[in-house]
């Protein structure tokens, strides 16, 4: 991907908690175990040198469990807790070297977040909720309230914008929260564990909502949650965050399909594997001519079962552009959806 | 209180001591016996304190109060900074009264009736009007105390001096409630301040403030602020700090100034907090009228406290009526007006459009206008109304003479049986074991800084007393021995509290247990917590003439709400689940009372004893003015007599004592006060 396309960008971010951070990380002593660590130095580390990109219309997830960092990171993506050191920009601006006035600007025009409580303010009607951002940039009262009633009407809200946020259930609060957050139009987009309060079925919905105003608004993403079926949904990449550290980093079938280490193995085994991973985890390369039956090397091997089970001759692998990438191996489909074998990422496939 | 298990048993009695409850004892008791005997060794064992030793404050005050005087027109602080702004208070206070009588008693009842409309239902309306009228209709005969025959300009004064009291309180205390907020140096730095001042009783500091601004108004008004201003302090800095931090983060992460995030976010939510503190400021302010008459504000203060001194009952009850309905009123519309944002926002109810709002004003002025210049109004007609007094006199008569069969007999049982002993025994214990223990019970319950600060207090307290014989150039002469007068200050605090707690406890537990009593008990404490102090010193000198056993009865009156409340509220908070799991293994209703929900709700019994102490401590002095004994009895004698360095050294003595009692009865050094208004 060319750098130019690249809107978020964070290197070595530490993010230490307690006193003298700064030498804690220089002493190497963030090495040693959390209650070792305590011990000794009265801190806590929640993020540990991360690094990572995130392009522009992209869905960046952050997904680990509880106490991992990931909300600690997110947030120091727009400084609303400091990082210990590192350097992170944003829209090709440094974030960490702003002054106050710039960091303001930056969280005015260029981010907005969605909080797993929503942050919702009591003592306001849905829409001023919602132009809130707006207001803040000293925006006139009929123009704010112009924009903040389309957001409305784009999470089907228009109905309620005068009551107060105490009045609606989770799922109308959190479009709330949405609207407000798409109506200073940012150019990055961040989820706190933004669904993770609702119930099942609403959760489902917003996700839905989440995709089809991704589709329309191709915005760039950076979402947290400790959810591993949103991770997969919703994600174009996913991070695997644990102990204030990126394990992995790679698109849903890359984590499903080759876990890096034990502990997402164990994260990823109840997955439906055949939803998740491609025809391109059990292709074997092939050169010789195009037979019969073929498929796409992006389609899900769950999908393809009746396929691969009716087709009588050898089943071939296309790419996007329609060329020969291999053959689908009957056998290899069986272990990859069963789980019994580490399968390997042909490297000449895009996954 | 659980039964030892087996391990704890065993365990050598050392070992059990030290690790135990009985642990945080050894060590102050091993310091005090030895410091104890010592103390008996070189000094001998005798009642009280030592006659010979003294710091001299009485002397100090009084030289004090002898330079200001000379000095009052030189001296640049006392002349420009302290005279300039009682001025202002002055200027404010008649700019206020002459606005009432400019509006004449019709506007000032359309403007009460109408704002109470606006803030709450027809029912405060219907009640504000009813108000305003009593201060009219309710008079007392000509000849009454200060030639005045009709309440209403009394009304309008007290009126008047609340309304720059609160205003002053509300300047000072909500920017210092927002800068603490903010800022927890700030807030680190008032807290001790505050926590003294809520301690202290008004008493107290009457003195230097009528040293520093000389009888009148503005020393009334300055009292009132530092009685009043604490609770909007704290509720401004607990309502800024209890927005909820997604809230606030939400702000800041669409790029808030912090000055947008304060005015469009923590402000309007902390908006219902700083009206309940605005609310308890204007009870707290009407609680010290009375008060405040004693150093020379004006208003129905004045022939209450008239009445009190010259036993003038009659009088005294209606202007007590009056400040009791002048209460009553400025809770309801206060406490209405901070529920309209809650209100607003759930929209349901009614709400006014701006127009509706602008109507409603103009129609207000139109009448004031009219009634001062088209019918030539002023204050209520003398002929609208009658002589309450001697109704009042009857009605107290009566239940005088109903009672004077009991109140007779208990009141010199009392005297004579629990008071003048407790009072003759807490006197007869040398000073140093009252220290040591004080110092034990301190450090037990509060680390070793806590035992030494109090132990300290007590000695201080004892230091405050006059030389025998102390004269002051030539002219002013008086005994006070602080150690005695404390002594007899609190037998009086420790009856009052004995009974508090013997019959506040139960009632608490009862209104948690049966609904039937919490809803006969509800509106009564409701009705007394509006009730000002000095209130409850009418009907107990009428039933029990002045003295100590009026003194302790008032102060019992006067606590028992706050010991019912923090029980029920204690028993209240003991969550549900552990209940349910007290019963899911069979308890009977009394054995989950006494095994589960009682230690649960300890802490807030542990409140309870420190408020009622609080409470009692503070009525006690008050009660001074009927007669009642101790420092409270020094300070208005120091002001009945002008002996400043009497009345000074005394509120000293009662700073002192008020810091042990409320320090003694808090067994948690870290946690503050909780608040159970």
């Amino acid at each position: 991907m060319a750098s130019s396309e690249t809107q978020v960008s964070c290197r070595d971010v530490w993010k230490v908690f307690g006193p003298n951070a700064a030498k804690v990380i220089e002493s190497g002593d963030v090495d040693l175990p959390r209650a070792e660590l305590m011990a000794k130095t009265g801190c806590t580390v929640a993020a540990r040198d991360i690094s990572f990109d995130v392009r522009r219309g992209e869905v960046f997830v952050v997904m680990g469990l509880s106490g991992s960092g990931k909300s600690t990171l997110v947030r120091c993506v727009t400084r609303l807790i400091e990082p210990t050191s590192g350097a992170i920009e944003l829209c090709g601006r440094d974030v960490l070297g702003a002054q106050p006035k710039e960091l303001r600007e930056l969280r005015r025009t260029k981010v907005a977040m969605v909080f797993q409580h929503f942050g919702l303010f009591p003592h306001r009607r849905v829409i001023d909720n919602v132009a809130y951002g707006l207001e803040v940039q000293g925006i006139d009262r009929d123009t704010r309230y112009r924009r903040a009633r389309e957001l409305l009407g784009v999470v089907g809200l228009a109905p309620v914008e005068a009551s107060y946020p105490d009045q609606l259930s989770g799922g109308m609060q959190q479009r709330v929260g949405l609207a407000r957050a798409l109506a200073v139009d940012p150019e990055v987009l961040i989820f706190d564990e933004a669904f993770s309060a609702l119930d099942p079925l609403i959760r489902r919905e917003m996700q839905d909502e989440v995709l089809r105003l991704q589709e329309r608004l191709q915005k760039t993403v950076i979402f947290v949650t400790h959810d591993l079926d949103e991770a997969l949904k919703l994600g174009d990449r996913i991070a695997i965050m644990k102990d204030g550290r990126f394990v992995q980093v790679g698109t849903p079938a890359e984590i499903v399909g080759a876990p890096a280490d034990d502990y997402v193995r164990e994260f990823v085994r109840d997955v439906p594997r055949g939803k998740v991973l491609t025809a391109a985890f059990a292709t074997q390369p092939h050169g010789g001519e195009m037979p019969d039956e073929v498929v796409r090397h992006d389609q899900r091997l769950g999908e393809l079962l009746p396929v691969v089970f009716g087709a009588k001759g050898p089943i071939g692998v296309v790419d996007g552009s329609g060329e020969l990438v291999g053959i689908l191996d009957r056998r290899m489909v069986v272990h990859v959806l069963a789980g019994r074998e580490e399968p390997s990422v042909p490297e000449e496939l895009p996954a | 209180m659980a039964a030892p298990t087996a391990t704890t048993m065993r365990l050598p009695v050392a070992a059990r001591i030290a690790g135990g409850r009985l642990g945080r004892w050894a060590p102050p008791l091993l310091l005090a016996i030895p410091l104890c005997v010592a103390a008996a060794a070189v000094e001998g064992i005798h009642a009280g304190f030592p006659a010979g030793w003294y710091l001299g404050v009485p002397r100090w005050f009084d030289g004090l109060n002898n330079w200001v005087t000379q000095n009052d027109s030189t001296n640049f602080f006392l002349h420009t900074i302290v005279s300039g702004f009682g001025n202002i208070l002055n200027g404010a206070t008649n700019d206020v009264v002459n606005l009432l009588h400019w509006m004449t008693w019709v506007g000032v009842l359309a403007a009460a009736t109408v704002f109470a409309w606006i803030v709450g239902t027809w029912r405060t309306a219907l009640f504000s009007a009813l108000v305003i009228c009593s201060f009219g209709v309710l008079q007392i005969p000509n000849g009454g105390p200060n030639g005045i025959s009709q309440m209403w300009p009394s009304a309008m004064t007290t009126l008047a001096l609340m309304t720059v009291a609160i205003v002053l309180s509300t300047i000072v205390g909500i920017p210092l409630g927002i800068a603490s907020a903010i800022w927890p140096t700030v807030s680190r730095t008032l807290q001790p301040v505050l926590d003294l001042m809520q301690i202290l009783p008004a008493f107290a500091y009457l003195v230097p403030i009528v040293v520093l601004f000389s009888i009148g108004n503005p020393a009334g008004i300055v009292a009132t602020f530092i009685y009043a201003v604490p609770p909007l302090v704290r509720f401004t800095e607990l309502g800024i700090r209890s927005v909820k931090k997604d809230v606030i983060e939400a702000a800041e992460s669409f790029g808030s100034t912090r000055s947008q995030l304060l005015r469009n976010v923590q402000l309007p939510l902390a908006a219902q907090a700083i009206m309940l503190g605005l609310n308890q400021v204007i009870m707290m302010a009407l609680s010290i009228v009375v008060i405040a008459s004693l150093i020379g504000a004006g208003g129905l203060g004045d022939p209450v406290l008239n009445a009190l001194q010259t036993q003038q009952i009659g009088e005294g009850a209606v202007a007590g009526l009056l400040i009791v309905l002048m209460a009553m009123w400025l809770d309801r519309s206060s406490a209405a007006f901070g529920q309209r944002a809650a209100r607003d926002r759930a929209a349901s109810g009614r709400t006014l459009t701006r127009r509706q709002l602008a109507g409603l004003c103009g129609a207000v002025l139109a009448v004031i206008l009219v009634a001062h210049y088209g019918l030539a109004l002023g204050d209520w007609p003398a002929g609208f109304g009658f002589s309450f007094v001697d109704q009042a006199t009857t009605a107290l008569n009566w239940v005088t003479n109903a009672f004077t069969g009991i109140a007779g007999p208990l009141s010199s049982f009392l005297t004579l049986h629990v008071l003048n002993p407790l009072q003759r025994w807490f006197g007869d214990v040398p000073w140093f074991i009252v220290a040591a223990l004080v110092g034990t019970v301190g450090w037990a319950r509060g680390g070793w800084r806590r035992g030494v600060l109090l132990a300290g207090c007590v000695v201080l307290l004892g230091l405050m007393q006059a030389p025998n014989g102390y004269t002051f150039q030539g002219t002013t002469s008086y005994n006070f021995v602080a150690w005695s007068d404390a002594m007899e200050t609190l037998s009086l605090v420790v009856v009052a509290l004995a009974l508090d707690l013997v019959v506040g406890i139960p009632l608490g537990i009862a209104a948690y247990r049966w609904r039937a009593v919490d809803r006969v008990l509800r509106p009564i404490l409701d009705f007394l917590q509006t009730l000002p102090a000095f209130v409850y010193l009418i009907p107990v000198v009428t039933l029990f003439g002045v003295g100590n056993v009026a003194g302790v009865s008032a102060s019992l009156i006067y606590a028992l709400p706050a010991a019912v409340r923090a029980t029920t509220l204690g028993l209240r908070a003991v969550q549900h689940d552990v209940i349910e799991a007290g019963q899911a293994f069979g308890s009977t209703r009394w054995q989950l009372l006494f095994k589960v929900e009682l230690p649960i709700a300890r802490p807030y019994l542990m409140l309870a004893v420190n408020q009622t102490i609080l409470l009692v401590m503070a009525e006690v002095v008050v009660a001074g003015l009927v007669g009642a004994g101790g420092l409270g009895l020094d300070v208005v004698t120091g002001f009945s007599r002008s002996e400043v360095g009497l009345g000074a050294a005394a509120g000293l003595a009662m700073v002192l004592m008020g810091i042990v009692l409320d320090r003694l009865s808090q067994s948690n050094p870290d946690r503050g006060r909780v608040a159970t208004s």
